[in-house]
């Protein structure tokens, strides 16, 4: 496929396109019935409590960020997941094999995709220094498109253009099943050195992982879906869990900025285990408006 | 205006779309489902170049006569079935019906079903008893695996007069106690962290997904 097709910005500007000729129409609709509506309330106050808490919490995530800007170095405890990428591809460009990058089941809109594509910058811009092959079969076709653009963005930044094969990264099925027998198909045959798994996962997750154990490969796996989480530590050796999945882009960047928020995140964590351990020692005193409250919010 | 445009937009609808999620406002119901709508159509354009560079590549795979090329045929003729059949017949036509009850689903289930296999394969590594850890998880694993077999209280309940059901018990314990609290502890580290990413791409400070690299 020669030349660039559709990059990321003509996608949105194509969906604003059409969506504004959408919004005419709707709005036309929407007048006729938003007469036979009945709650016309501005703020449902049930959630005010959600409202709060998240407000709270991103004003401490984006303090935490700007207050980065100072250039106070921040101390960031060590994921093992994500020391061994430097590891992995540095394997797999010795023994001259490909690296096969997976995305998952998730959407573009899907959060856990967005942290996999992040993650996926990071390796593209070190395999495009190492001109090692990136194989990445995607599942879902809005992901192909927006990753072909960010890898290729990824190698330019290198200044490697050259290395960047658009074949590498491809389409394969939208159906679960079919999709892992064609990835499982892929690693028996190239036998790449290294396997990301990062992104959302179903029951495809250890048939993926089981597979790239069998090929000898390197596997670092990530994944929002905890039911998973087990089978990629039983097949993968080296596994993102919980939050280090999102806070990988920060982490391999090193940018102030983004380690600043994983800094918020840790607040948030605290501000989570101080109610967990106030609500249990109030409960052991017989005191119960902390665990109602929380019981009835939602 | 490259960078500009898609991040005024992503700061734009993701500001929009949190504030939909606490207003039951019918305007606000409507932009909601609205814009998830627009999210949809967008779909469909990706596909057909989704399929092309599926096209493209086993042609180039037959052209260059790659390892195991024949196999590329396959695709393109059941491609070409379903596409031939789908269009004219529509999703409820006898002959599309059974391609898909008959091949497409069986060729599923076959793969779902080599899980048992790869499961015992990665149960057998995970459980080996070297280490303290390892041995808790295979202690753990084979109450839980006795718990869920009817058999297994049965058994107990015939060679221990006491402690009715206790297989079954003991395990429920364990699923309601160490494991839903280990589950619950990740599910709040996944929420904050997907909360602090979309701060982060809402704000513009993670940008990597458009293809450079942060605070460029």
């Amino acid at each position: 496929m020669k030349g660039q097709r559709f990059s990321c910005p003509v996608l949105v500007v194509q969906g604003l396109v059409i969506s504004l000729l959408v919004l005419g129409c709707g709005l036309n609709a929407f007048a006729q019935e938003a007469t036979t509506t009945e709650d016309t309330r501005l703020f449902d106050t049930a959630k005010i409590w959600i409202f709060l808490a998240v407000i709270l919490y991103s004003a401490t995530v984006v303090y935490c960020i700007y207050h980065a800007r100072s250039g106070k170095e921040l101390f960031i405890r060590r994921i093992p997941g994500l020391e061994a990428v430097d590891e992995a591809i540095g394997r797999a460009t010795e023994m001259g094999r490909s690296i096969m990058y997976i995305l998952g089941l998730g959407g573009v809109s899907n959060v856990a995709t967005i942290a996999s594509m992040n993650i996926l910058s990071q390796v593209a811009q070190k395999t495009a220094d190492y001109e090692t092959p990136l194989r990445v079969p995607c599942n879902d076709p809005i992901v192909m498109n927006v990753v072909q653009e960010m890898v290729k963005t990824a190698y330019l930044n290198e200044g490697r253009p050259d290395a960047y094969n658009e074949e590498n990264i491809f389409f394969l099925t939208e159906s679960q099943f079919a999709y892992a027998a064609g990835v499982d198909g892929m690693m028996v045959r190239e036998k790449p050195a290294a396997v990301f798994l990062q992104g959302t996962f179903f029951a495809e997750s250890l048939i993926l992982a089981e597979t790239g154990n069998s090929i000898g490969a390197i596997q670092i796996a990530g994944t929002d879906k905890e039911h998973q989480l087990p089978f990629f530590i039983a097949a993968c050796d080296y596994t993102l869990i919980g939050e280090e999945l999102f806070a990988a882009s920060a982490y391999l960047s090193r940018e102030p900025m983004l380690l600043g928020s994983l800094k918020g995140q840790d607040y948030g964590k605290v501000m989570i285990f101080g109610a967990i351990v106030i609500g249990v020692i109030l409960e052991l005193f017989g005191i119960t408006w902390m665990t109602t409250f929380f019981q009835r919010v939602r | 205006m490259r960078r500009q445009v898609p991040l005024i937009l992503c700061f734009a609808f993701g500001i929009i779309m949190a504030l939909t999620e606490f207003s039951p406002h019918p305007i606000s119901q409507w932009l909601n489902e609205e814009i998830i709508d627009w999210a949809l159509v967008i779909g469909p354009f990706a596909l057909v170049l989704a399929v092309a560079t599926l096209v493209q590549s086993h042609w180039t795979r037959i052209r260059r006569r790659s390892e195991y090329w024949q196999y590329s045929f396959l695709v393109f003729i059941g491609m070409a079935a379903m596409v031939l059949i789908g269009i004219p017949g529509g999703q409820r036509h006898e002959a599309f019906v059974w391609l898909f009850r008959y091949v497409q689903v069986p060729m599923d289930a076959t793969m779902f079903s080599l899980l048992a296999f790869f499961i015992a394969s990665a149960a057998y590594r995970a459980f080996r008893a070297r280490t303290l850890e390892a041995t808790l998880l295979l202690a753990a694993a084979l109450i839980v695996m006795i718990g869920n077999a009817p058999v297994g209280d049965l058994i107990w309940n015939t060679i221990m007069p006491f402690q009715d059901n206790f297989p079954s018990t003991a395990r429920q314990w364990i699923l309601d106690n160490p494991n839903l609290s280990a589950r619950r502890g990740i599910i709040l580290g996944i929420s904050l962290g997907v909360i602090s990413q979309s701060i982060r791409i809402i704000l513009g400070i993670e940008r990597s997904y458009l293809g450079g690299v942060e605070g460029d």
